[in-house]
């Protein structure tokens, strides 16, 4: 037995698979594509499998991160094209290697990086991007963040780097760094603060996707 | 998928049941196809995608190279607000087309309290929702499934209905469809040809009369339709087709799990069960077909849990021979086996410890009724004796967790019966006390009690149910009186199962109430949440009806019934027979034991059940 981890993308439809549904459907596409998965053997048996920083329903991510445990020897060959072959719609496998090989400790990762879409109908308001990057270009951004342990005002300015704001036909989309692991700030803050402190501009709509993980050092998370 | 269906998605509860693309979900180009099928579950997707019968045909129609059926389910409440405020129509899971992009809309009738939702779901669709605005060949609304056996109260509505099992009429339904698609027929042209499907049965073709007490006068068929409409019954089990996997849902659901069918109909004559008559004759599907077939869903579907299913699982003839080859499959791949519908005269030691070797659930057993009079009018054959003796070998293996079901509102219940289901409780209760072997670690019993509806095609469907007044006064009273230890009583609420049975005994003149009741916004009725039964008692009163006079009437022997010309194959008079014995609280062998000629024979080749 030993820990592998899979890299992932949960994209299209799979956006909207909850962390619990996920862990359901990664079981049963492992169950279909016959991978030697070890169960507890406890009282009430299951495959242990864990994500890596699960992303919010609704979420999407190239960059995601399963660790499960295994009987055989070594990862079975064309797994990678086995599970894609058994995947529902979104899902789509990267790279399978054992734990071992390189492999990370989940509590590694501080940086994720963002693809944020803000999209509207018809055209872009006038000064929406200029305005929006003036924003976070303030040193300081106040906002309440909510967590577990209650909320807490902070500025989001430490919690976010490398921001930059493109603009497209009928949408505007900024990819920006942002604080995860232990104080992390999820990139819907962005939206927030311009709801907080731009309220001239309405944003009909906007997507979230993860386009990578880093550890403190800014080295991409394996 | 667009970005206003993105941005509902994002404010909607549990979103993923709205996006399709789950594993087994079948994608096919729609250029390369004849006929677009809906096949429409007028519940949210997490009871459409749990339906076993929904699963087979799903799997049937798209063996059809040239039919594309595809899946449509209710959206919940907050889903339809977004979808109706930003104009998005309902559309299929599998393309996201509309609704009305589709030839054959099929819809199947589990539950009386679903009918608006049908309503709904057409009027979300952009289809007409009466029969007679719907004047091309497109858009044929078609249904089936165990509420067909009354289609009347949505004759206005529906096209045509299938009558018994799906397999077989289904694709000569579909062919003929084609047929017609390609000679450019009429609709009419159309309906007057399915008619003459065996098992189908198309209401517009049907004149009815009443007479001045508001009961039917007759039916009558015009353009050679069939007088009576014989339900259709797949004969053999083993060689029927059975999906080789399942779509998989990505999110949870009411029943997550595969599923393999012992045995279509029931060896049983409970006489309040409209499933138990409706589905006879019996028929088994053999032990190795079963793991085969077993094997096969659990390898391609991934899932966890396979439940053994049937009207009474413990009936199975080799029940223990099929447990011990599927536990040898499933045991070392971790799939645990589950067998619902078990009978307490029927569980043993041997079969507990079968269940017990992948995972300890709760165990249920349906007394239905509290004292051994009752049962005996019910014919439920079974005793206080067999129910203990389960719950001993239940406790004994170490089961703290016990279900017992029973109804009440039955005919000819007393205050006597209703003390019996407290009585049954107690010894329950007890029984536990002196097998446990750890008592500090406590029992969970729990008492449900519903309230009886009278099915069409029942013995019981000449019976007045009990009034809301009188069913509240009896649940008040056990409230009362089911108050001891380690037994938790829980009760449904008497308003659903009246309007259940007002419209399960309906006629058609009931379509105008329905329409009525979801125009001013019924919908979701089997929802606590959302059912309105005052809205329901307005909507019947300003069309003229009397609810009560389908619900709590006692009909007369000799009534001519709305449902009368659709038959499941059980003669009228042995349902009498068996409501006349029921009054003696005389009860009937099962098939097992005794024929009691009910008839349904008749439907299989060589004339004789196989029991």
């Amino acid at each position: 037995m030993f820990k592998a981890r899979m890299k992932f993308a949960k994209e299209g439809r799979a956006k909207y698979l909850s962390h619990l549904d996920l862990m359901h459907t990664m079981q049963r596409a492992m169950a279909r594509c016959q991978m030697p998965l070890w169960f507890t053997e406890g009282f009430n048996q299951h495959a242990y499998v864990s994500v890596a920083l699960p992303l919010s329903t609704g979420y999407s991510g190239a960059c995601e991160f399963l660790d499960f445990h295994i009987t055989s020897e070594t990862v079975p060959e064309n797994a990678v094209e086995a599970l894609n072959a058994v995947f529902p719609a979104g899902l789509r496998a990267i790279e399978i290697y054992p734990l071992a090989d390189g492999g990370m400790k989940v509590g590694a990762i501080e940086w994720s990086q963002y693809r944020i879409t803000w999209g509207f109908e018809g055209e872009i308001p006038t000064g929406f991007a200029e305005d929006v990057r003036a924003l976070f270009s303030r040193p300081v951004v106040e906002i309440v963040k909510r967590s577990k342990r209650g909320e807490k005002t902070v500025n989001m300015r430490e919690l976010m780097r490398d921001l930059k704001i493109t603009q497209h036909e009928d949408e505007v989309v900024a990819v920006v760094t942002t604080a995860a692991g232990n104080n992390t700030m999820s990139p819907e803050y962005l939206t927030r603060a311009i709801r907080q402190y731009l309220p001239e501009y309405n944003i009909p709509f906007s997507a979230y996707h993860r386009m990578n993980v880093f550890t403190g050092d800014g080295i991409p998370f394996r | 998928m667009h970005k206003k269906m993105e941005a509902i998605l994002s404010r909607v509860q549990k979103p993923a049941r709205y996006v399709g693309g789950e594993w087994g979900s079948v994608m096919k180009d729609k250029a390369k196809v004849d006929l677009r099928f809906a096949f429409c579950f007028p519940d949210t997707y997490e009871v459409a995608m749990s339906h076993l019968g929904s699963r087979i045909l799903y799997g049937l129609l798209n063996e059809q190279k040239d039919i594309w059926c595809e899946r449509v389910c209710a959206p919940w409440i907050d889903m339809e607000a977004e979808m109706r405020a930003a104009g998005l129509p309902l559309y299929g899971l599998e393309s996201g087309d509309p609704l009305s992009d589709f030839d054959i809309i099929a819809f199947t009738l589990q539950y009386e309290l679903s009918f608006t939702n049908i309503l709904n779901m057409l009027d979300l669709g952009g289809v007409p929702l009466l029969a007679a605005e719907r004047t091309g060949l497109k858009h044929l609304v078609a249904c089936g499934g165990p509420c067909a056996y009354n289609p009347e109260p949505l004759a206005d509505f529906v096209d045509l209905f299938m009558i018994g099992d799906g397999e077989e009429i289904m694709l000569e339904f579909t062919d003929l469809y084609r047929r017609a698609q390609r000679e450019d027929w009429s609709k009419q042209a159309f309906l007057v040809e399915a008619a003459q499907i065996p098992g189908m049965y198309v209401p517009s073709l049907y004149e009815v009369s009443y007479r001045t007490d508001g009961t039917i006068d007759r039916v009558t068929p015009t353009n050679g339709a069939p007088a009576v409409v014989q339900k259709r019954i797949v004969q053999d089990l083993d060689t029927m087709y059975y999906p080789t996997s399942f779509v998989v849902p990505s999110t949870d659901i009411v029943f997550d799990r595969a599923m393999v069918e012992l045995f279509r109909g029931c060896p049983r004559g409970c006489r309040f069960c409209q499933a138990g008559y409706t589905y006879r004759p019996l028929r088994t599907k053999s032990k190795e077909v079963l793991r085969e077939q077993a094997e096969t869903v659990l390898k391609n579907s991934g899932y966890e849990e396979i439940s053994l299913s049937s009207l009474s699982t413990s009936d199975y003839g080799e029940l223990s021979g099929l447990t011990e080859c599927m536990l040898d499959y499933c045991e070392p791949r971790h799939v645990s086996l589950s067998l619902p519908s078990l009978r307490a005269d029927s569980f043993s030691t041997e079969l507990m410890q079968r269940v017990q070797k992948t995972r300890k659930s709760g165990l249920t057993f349906a007394c239905e009724a509290g004292t051994q009079r009752l049962r005996d009018v019910i014919n439920k054959n079974i005793t206080e004796e067999n129910v203990l003796r389960a719950c001993e070998i239940a406790f004994q293996g170490g089961w703290n967790n016990v279900k017992l079901y029973f109804m009440m509102g039955l005919p000819t219940e007393t205050t006597e019966d209703l003390d019996g289901i407290l009585d049954i409780c107690k010894k329950v209760a007890y029984c536990w006390r002196v097998n446990t072997n750890n008592r500090a670690r406590g029992v969970r019993i729990t008492a449900s009690a519903s309230c009886f509806v009278p099915k069409p095609q029942t013995p019981f469907q000449w019976d007045a149910q009990d009034t809301l007044a009188v069913l509240r006064e009896k649940q008040t009273y056990l409230k009362g009186i089911m108050k001891t230890k380690n037994v938790t009583f829980n009760w449904h609420d008497a308003e659903t199962s009246v309007l259940e049975a007002v419209i399960a005994r309906g006629d058609r003149r009931q379509g105008k109430a329905i329409y009525l009741a979801w125009q001013r916004g019924c919908k979701m009725d089997g929802w606590d949440q959302c059912f309105d039964f005052d809205k329901w008692m307005q909507a019947f009163a300003d069309c003229g009806l009397d609810p009560a006079f389908y619900a709590s009437r006692q009909r007369p022997l000799d009534e001519v019934f709305p449902w009368d010309h659709i038959s499941c194959g059980v003669r009228k008079e042995h349902l009498r027979e068996e409501w006349e014995l029921s009054r003696t609280a005389a009860i009937t062998p099962d098939c097992m034991h005794k024929c009691t000629a009910c008839g349904a024979s008749a439907l299989l080749k060589g004339g004789a059940c196989r029991v």
